[in-house]
């Protein structure tokens, strides 16, 4: 008994010396704020009165509505560039993200040519997209949208919704450089602004309406609107698809898909 | 008169659907301009995404064998068209149809295929007209 107390003491010491580890770590956590979504006060309550988003939502592919972008810069030059180069070969690859299997981002995501899903808890709205399995989280519990230079810039950017009646809407900053706007051939910088307005059609409640507003001041003269829409199905479920799974064309330096498979 | 309104209007949703039926690369390594049709026996299906992959081998006109892949679209999209894994076996005879690789490799973009059974499958958009004249 007695010659095991040094190995308790120094079991102890190193106990405690984990623990200090342990407190050091754990302060840094303290410093952020909880935000209502992840509060532990909870209330489910305030679901039900929101508008019914569930099943899948399919897009109404070139249906899209809106105005021209007034491009700007070096990335008018570009978009001229990648028109040029189509025009010249119609075989010609605009290079974006997406030719590699990596996701494309805010807001193309919204938009890509499968299935959108909603999911609404208490404070946070989390989207999934079918296509490279997405995911999206947009927090409605009140928190401050931050400015573009306090996000980390990411795929999806940083967004803040809130409910003006029945329909959400939602700011986007931080999204990563380079990623398409819109269309092939425009990009963003990382000062772009996305805003969105995600309602149900008046007369038709399995119709989805998305009005997209991008503001950026390194790519675009004014504020650039496209509105896309989407059908609702109640049928099937979003479907698994990892682009990973068997990806048997790549992509040359110049960003040109290989037809060596 | 119905059904055929209801028929122009799905093929009108299936052609809008069709240039925008791309997964993650564009199809610029295929020649889209042209077509050709070979048969074979199946030697390989890859149910996946992001694209399903069914290779054949076709027997040349020098009696060689050479493997031919044909790439479509991702398994996700295929399910909602009501295509199932097991609409194709290996050793199943086929007659298929694609738009070849352009730089002149063996394979191309899936445009129809005929099952051992006789039966069409067919993508979006031009090629529904192959199926819609041949399933009954």
């Amino acid at each position: 008994m007695l010659a095991r107390r040094p190995l308790l003491a120094a079991l102890a010491v190193a106990l405690t010396a984990d623990l200090s580890l342990l407190s050091s770590v754990e302060a840094q956590p303290a410093a952020r704020s909880v935000f209502p979504a992840n509060a532990e006060q909870v209330s489910y309550a305030e679901l039900d009165r929101l508008p019914d988003w569930r099943g899948i939502w399919q897009p109404n592919i070139g249906r899209v509505s809106g105005d021209q972008p007034v491009l700007i810069g070096e990335y008018k030059a570009r978009y001229e560039a990648e028109q040029a180069k189509l025009k010249a070969n119609p075989n010609y690859e605009v290079p974006e993200t997406l030719d590699n299997c990596e996701p494309d981002g805010m807001p193309s995501m919204m938009t890509m040519p499968y299935s959108l899903e909603f999911l609404f808890t208490p404070g946070k709205i989390v989207v999934n997209q079918e296509a490279l399995m997405m995911v999206r989280r947009i927090f409605t519990d009140g928190r401050p949208l931050p400015s573009v230079d306090e996000v980390d810039p990411n795929y999806f950017g940083y967004s803040v919704g809130r409910w003006e009646g029945e329909t959400l809407v939602v700011e986007t900053v931080g999204t990563k450089a380079g990623q398409r706007l819109g269309t092939p051939g425009i990009t963003n910088s990382d000062q772009l602004k996305i805003s969105e307005r995600i309602y149900l059609d008046a007369a038709n409640k399995d119709l989805l309406h998305v009005d997209f507003t991008y503001e950026d001041p390194n790519v675009l003269a004014q504020p650039w609107h496209q509105n896309h829409t989407f059908r609702r199905d109640r049928t099937w479920e979003i479907l698994e698809y990892v682009c990973a799974e068997n990806n048997r064309h790549p992509l040359d330096a110049e960003g040109q898909t290989q037809a060596d498979f | 008169m119905k059904a055929a309104l209801a028929r122009l209007l799905a093929t009108a949703a299936l052609c809008a659907l069709a240039p925008l039926a791309v997964a993650h690369h564009s199809f610029s390594m295929f020649d889209q301009t042209r077509k050709v049709t070979h048969s074979g026996v199946v030697s390989e299906v890859q149910w996946t995404n992001p694209h399903v992959w069914i290779f054949v081998d076709v027997k040349r006109d020098d009696g060689a064998m050479e493997k031919w892949g044909m790439e479509f679209t991702s398994k996700v999209h295929l399910a909602r068209r009501n295509f199932t894994q097991d609409m194709v076996k290996v050793g199943d005879n086929v007659e298929f149809t694609v738009s070849p690789y352009a730089n002149g490799k063996p394979g191309g973009r899936f445009f129809t295929i005929r099952m051992a059974n006789g039966r069409y499958y067919c993508d979006v958009g031009a090629a529904q007209k192959v199926c819609d004249e041949n399933n009954h």
